[in-house]
């Protein structure tokens, strides 16, 4: 009768001729082995495991994302109250380029990016790009003081409890703070930067937007 | 059992590896030189062996020894910063091996990878074995039964064919599975201890599988929020977000929750005193925007559920609310604040305000909020965690936050670097006294206080698999246990003088607790019964070898 | 609800009560080894024929078989330690009843004493209006207690009499441990530990962890046993050799520890796996590495090892009861050194 494999058991005795040269290698190439699926495998699960960051904040990966114009998922419509307390919607500036930006009084890459985003608007203001901010997790008592500190005219939306940034969950969700979006004359999110923007960055972005065809 | 026969012993010509097909039995080095493929075979042999198996269990759990007893990155951060204080010169050198992110390192990750990767080399094909040998016979009976470690012989005036006839239906009706022969009866018992076994071994597997499945595809998040606040589940409104690796913030469920109201309550009096006794946290959420809200009581040990994703009350505190006027006369700060507990027992909090947009100067401010302060020999302190005389005393700062440029801050800390301290000495302010700052800088009013929940998010698809597998381990393990695999056999020969020798024999394959002996006495005896209920005669119990004895090398002996 | 303090207060007498109890109970079984006469037969299993082995096994139920045994039926088969235990009590059965009056005191006060101490666990429970097992005081009360009933279990069934001074000498000196250094009043549990999980998850590892106990302390007595015994055989002096003649062979000590074992281990597993759906429902995640968890698992992987090693051959007998012993003394570390002196989310289970 065949006798069932099995796995293979420790057995007593070796071999009689099994260089100890040999197990040497035999266990270099084991330990070898253990080192290459580390460097494959191993690492890419360690970074799923969670580590504080120490910040009250999601930074996110910052860089910039541009959509061609045939995946340019179109900005949902988006409705709020501004800081003053006018009601006002994404829709009121359809057929110019709206340059979105969520930003915090409290958080540092916004306060670094705000002077060139208040120089932008400025420089822009004519040319049918208008922009817009989203204040997150701030009061109006300091979001006014940071509006008024950096010279600030454009309406920001005051968004306490994060419901704008819900409306854009399944386009182009601002991953971190600040995020800045651009969306097109035809209402289509065409660029997106996460972190502080750049005077040149953004400006090269709006510039791209105003010269594609509405 | 046969090792691999090598030219010394045999003289024959080194053997020809690797062979194809068919199972080897080694567990020494290889004899003959051979090639990559051979070489590959080879180790997955000595990777798939239960002692390799074994010896990266244990690696295992000695791996988790430092991660247990070191502070970790993951758990507390704080702690690693303090072991950095304390140990300057070896801090950086555990940082190096990993040692503060044990979980997470790379070799922790190789042990367990290969654990897994020798337990499913090993119990997959074993499982389809089993699979395939589910109809399995029992061995053959052997020459000679007095060979094994428990017989029993008699004679009885039965036939022999009538005398295995009723052991056979004996051992049929105590569900043995049987197998016939010439003059013999073989029955085995216990199949399903490889089963329970083997399920056992897979179900590990599937946990191991379950928590990747969890790591890639969940996630986790944090959130602190003062009651009155509300929140939405995305990466722009959330403390902290961990996602797995095929993760991203498109894929967060898009819940909104409100802090209605927060309760905490202590024990006032005896041994316990200020030990909380009660969290209610009253919220109201809704699934997606545009749901309707439903109102929830939050507590510990009873989560919210909320479309798949499970939100937990981790921990609670105060947010002393304060409104700060600068030297221009303008309102340049009005909110809460959440300050962080640093004691258990009256809950005394710190935290910082930050005013960056204050004129002349930003204005910074560190202190602490006693819940119940009170005065212990000129040093303040809070009596009782519960507000009931509540006070916050606040070093002020001006000059430069350093939060207009650089690096992001953590809005707990207070980078004094370029701030110097104001010349007013800090003095406890209860709800509604201010605080003016010398040289018109400004004033700071402390309003009032609300309290703050800190919420754990969290996402995880391989909770349930995990779960299931865990208990079909558990099922496995009692089955592996509690069945035992052994084997009777009996022989029945015409002796001289008409009458007939029964031999009985029984082998135990896993019986390392003992006890077949009284059930193969238990059964030697119900056979002998049932043929002295047919026919009368004089019974003969003959001694084994003792439990001790060698196993025969032969077929009985195999097949675990 | 408010704590009944009258509950508690006989709680606490009754513990002192066990201690007393068990205490003497201690000195009982220490004359039984000095004065005592030797009821249970002088002679060790290793000297008796080996036909004993089968004829004791042989059921009382074949009225024409040859010998019948005059010992008891060994009971039904699993987890029945079949005729290898019994040559210690065969004698037992040659005179049955006639135990030395001092095996029978201790058995007396031990009895007693595990009534006072059950009581205890009882009416705390019913002081603090929950299961009382919910701080380190109450862990350790009741971990006792659940080991001090399974070796009463192990010691009436196997008549492993002369065993009860290792396993009662340690069960007095945790009480008076724990009554005097980590009592804890009788109070209500903070928040975190208000669940029915509570029941479920730290029962099964008390008792998985009074199965441990027992067989950790059988495993100390197993080697020295086994020790004494080979330096006999090898004709070495030996010393307080008079116990040794009197206890059980070694391989019966080694298998009862075994089956402790096999008890407690799937309790073990119930336990994490228990712990981690507590822990999931509370924190968040099943599984955060948490030392107490981590030390728990080590302790799984150590007893898991343990098995495997029993059922290897060549590592039988000294080098699995070693590993048996390095597992109980990480579960000593889990809850002792881990419990109060490293920071994690267990903590709070702790001393207040």
């Amino acid at each position: 009768m065949s006798r069932p494999p099995r796995c293979p058991r420790r057995h007593p005795r070796h071999a009689a001729i099994g260089p100890d040269a040999r197990r040497v290698a035999a266990a270099a190439l084991v330990t070898s082995a253990a080192l290459a699926l580390t460097a494959c495998a191993g690492g890419a699960i360690a970074q799923s495991t969670p580590a504080s960051n120490g910040q009250s904040f999601v930074s996110g990966a910052s860089g910039t994302t541009i959509f061609g114009s045939r995946d340019a998922p179109p900005a949902p419509a988006v409705t709020g109250t501004t800081l003053a307390g006018a009601r006002l919607s994404l829709s009121a500036f359809h057929g110019h380029v709206v340059v979105l930006n969520f930003w915090g009084s409290w958080c540092t890459p916004c306060r670094a990016e705000a002077p060139a985003l208040a120089s932008l608007a400025a420089a822009f203001s004519h040319a049918g790009v208008d922009f817009l901010g989203v204040d997150i997790r701030d009061t109006p008592a300091s979001a006014e003081a940071f509006q008024r500190d950096f010279k600030i005219t454009y309406p920001s939306l005051n968004d306490p409890g994060g419901l704008i940034a819900l409306d854009f969950r399944s386009t182009v969700p601002p991953a971190g703070i600040p995020t800045t979006l651009v969306i097109s004359r035809r209402g289509q999110i065409v660029a997106r930067v996460i972190g502080e923007a750049s005077y040149p960055g953004l400006r090269g972005l709006i510039s791209k937007t105003l010269a594609q065809p509405s | 059992m046969t090792g691999v026969r090598t030219p010394a012993a045999t003289g024959q010509p080194a053997q020809r590896e690797p062979q194809p097909g068919g199972p080897r039995r080694t567990g020494g080095t290889p004899a003959a030189p051979f090639g990559v493929l051979g070489w590959a075979r080879w180790v997955w042999r000595q990777l798939t062996s239960m002692r390799t198996a074994l010896v990266l269990l244990f690696l295992l759990a000695v791996a988790s020894v430092p991660g247990s007893v070191l502070p970790q990155e993951g758990i507390d951060p704080q702690a690693v910063q303090q072991y950095y204080v304390a140990h300057p010169s070896l801090a950086p050198l555990l940082a190096r091996l990993s040692l503060f992110s044990v979980f997470a390192a790379p070799w922790f990750a190789a042990i367990y990878l290969l654990l897994f990767a020798s337990l499913a080399g090993c119990v997959i094909p074993r499982t389809f074995r089993l699979a395939g040998s589910a109809r399995q016979q029992p061995p053959r009976a052997p020459a000679n039964l007095s060979r094994l470690p428990l017989t029993a012989r008699y004679e009885t005036a039965l036939a022999p064919d009538e005398a295995l006839a009723a052991a056979a239906a004996l051992l049929a009706g105590k569900r043995f599975r049987l197998r016939t022969g010439d003059g013999w009866v073989a029955a085995e018992k216990g199949y399903l201890r490889e089963a329970g076994n083997l399920l056992f071994h897979l179900a590990l597997l599937g946990v191991l599988v379950a928590v990747c499945v969890g790591g890639m595809f969940g996630y986790k998040a944090n959130r602190l929020l003062v009651v009155g606040d509300s929140f939405a589940n995305t990466a722009t409104d959330l403390d902290a977000f961990h996602p797995g690796r095929a993760v991203s913030a498109t894929d967060l469920q898009p819940f909104t929750i409100t802090l209605g109201k927060f309760e905490a309550s202590y024990v006032t009096s005896g041994a316990l005193r200020g030990q909380p006794s009660r969290f209610d946290a009253l919220i109201r959420y809704s699934a997606q925007p545009g749901a309707p809200m439903h109102g929830y009581q939050l507590r510990v040990n009873h989560p919210l559920a909320v479309d798949g994703v499970r939100v937990f009350l981790i921990g609670h505190g105060y947010a002393p609310v304060f409104r700060v006027t600068d030297g221009t006369g303008r309102v340049v700060f009005d909110g809460p604040v959440p300050f962080i507990a640093v004691e258990q027992a009256g809950l005394t909090s710190e935290g910082v305000i930050k005013v960056p947009d204050a004129h002349p100067q930003q204005l910074g401010f560190a202190g602490v909020f006693l819940p119940t302060a009170v005065d212990v020999g000129g040093k303040l302190g809070s009596a009782f965690p519960a507000p009931l005389n509540p006070a916050v005393s606040l070093v002020s700062y001006a000059g430069n936050l350093g939060m207009d440029s650089g690096p992001a801050q953590s809005v707990y800390q207070l980078d004094t670097s370029g701030l110097r301290q104001l010349p007013i000495r800090p003095r406890p302010l209860a709800p509604g006294q201010s605080m003016k700052l010398p040289d018109g800088d400004g004033t700071l009013t402390f309003t009032g206080y609300r309290q703050w929940i800190s919420l754990a998010i969290t996402y995880d698809p391989g909770t349930l698999p995990a779960l299931i597998a865990g208990m079909t381990a558990l099922a496995g393990l009692l089955l592996s246990f509690f069945v035992r695999r052994r084997r009777m056999f009996v022989r029945a020969a015409a002796a001289p003088g008409g009458r007939t020798v029964v031999e009985l024999g029984g082998l135990a394959r896993s019986d390392a607790a003992g006890g077949f002996e009284s059930e193969f006495a238990t059964l030697s005896g119900e056979i002998s019964s049932a043929h002295q209920a047919r026919a009368p005669a004089v019974l003969e119990q003959g001694p084994g070898p003792g439990p001790s004895g060698p196993p025969a090398a032969d077929d009985p002996t195999e097949g675990e | 609800m408010p704590i009944n303090e009258g509950m508690a207060n006989l709680s606490h007498y009754a513990f002192v009560a066990t201690v007393v109890a068990y205490a003497l109970a201690v000195l009982a079984f220490a004359c039984d080894f000095a004065f005592g006469r030797d009821a249970l037969g002088p002679l060790r299993p290793a000297q008796q024929p080996a036909a004993d082995l089968v004829a004791v096994g042989a059921p009382p139920a074949s009225p024409g078989a040859g010998t019948p045994p005059p010992g008891p039926a060994p009971g039904p088969p699993p987890p029945g330690p079949g005729p290898a235990v019994t040559p210690a009590g065969a004698g037992a059965g040659r005179e049955a009843g006639r135990l030395g009056l001092w095996v029978r005191v201790a058995i007396g006060l031990t009895a007693l004493g595990l009534a006072a101490h059950i009581l205890g666990v009882i009416s705390r429970g019913l002081a603090v209006h929950r299961v009382p097992w919910g701080d380190m005081y109450e862990f350790v009360t009741t971990v006792t207690c659940v080991a001090v009933i399974f070796f009463f279990v192990l010691m009436i069934r196997y008549r492993a009499y002369r065993l009860g001074l290792f396993v009662l000498g340690p069960v007095v000196i945790l009480l008076g441990l724990a009554e005097t250094v980590i009592y804890t009043p009788a109070g209500q549990l903070p928040p975190a530990l208000q669940s029915y999980w509570l029941a479920i998850h730290v029962t099964s590892i008390t008792l998985a962890t009074g199965a441990f106990v027992v067989a950790a302390l059988l495993a100390v007595v197993y080697l020295l046993a086994d020790r004494h015994d080979r330096r006999a055989a090898a004709g070495q002096p030996t010393r307080s050799g008079a116990i040794f003649r009197i206890l059980p062979a070694p391989k019966v000590i080694d298998q009862l520890a075994y089956r402790t074992v096999v008890f407690g281990f799937p309790l073990w597993t119930f336990g994490i796996i228990a712990g981690a759906i507590w822990a999931d429902e509370a924190w968040g995640r099943y599984w955060g590495w948490d030392p107490t968890e981590t030390w728990a698992f080590i302790t799984w992987v150590v007893y898991a090892g343990y098995l495997h090693a029993r059922a290897t051959a060549g590592w039988r007998g000294r080098k699995s009861a070693w590993i048996q012993l390095i597992g109980f003394g990480c579960l000593l570390f889990n809850t002792i050194v881990v419990s109060i002196l490293i920071k994690g989310l267990h903590s709070y289970a702790g001393l207040s």
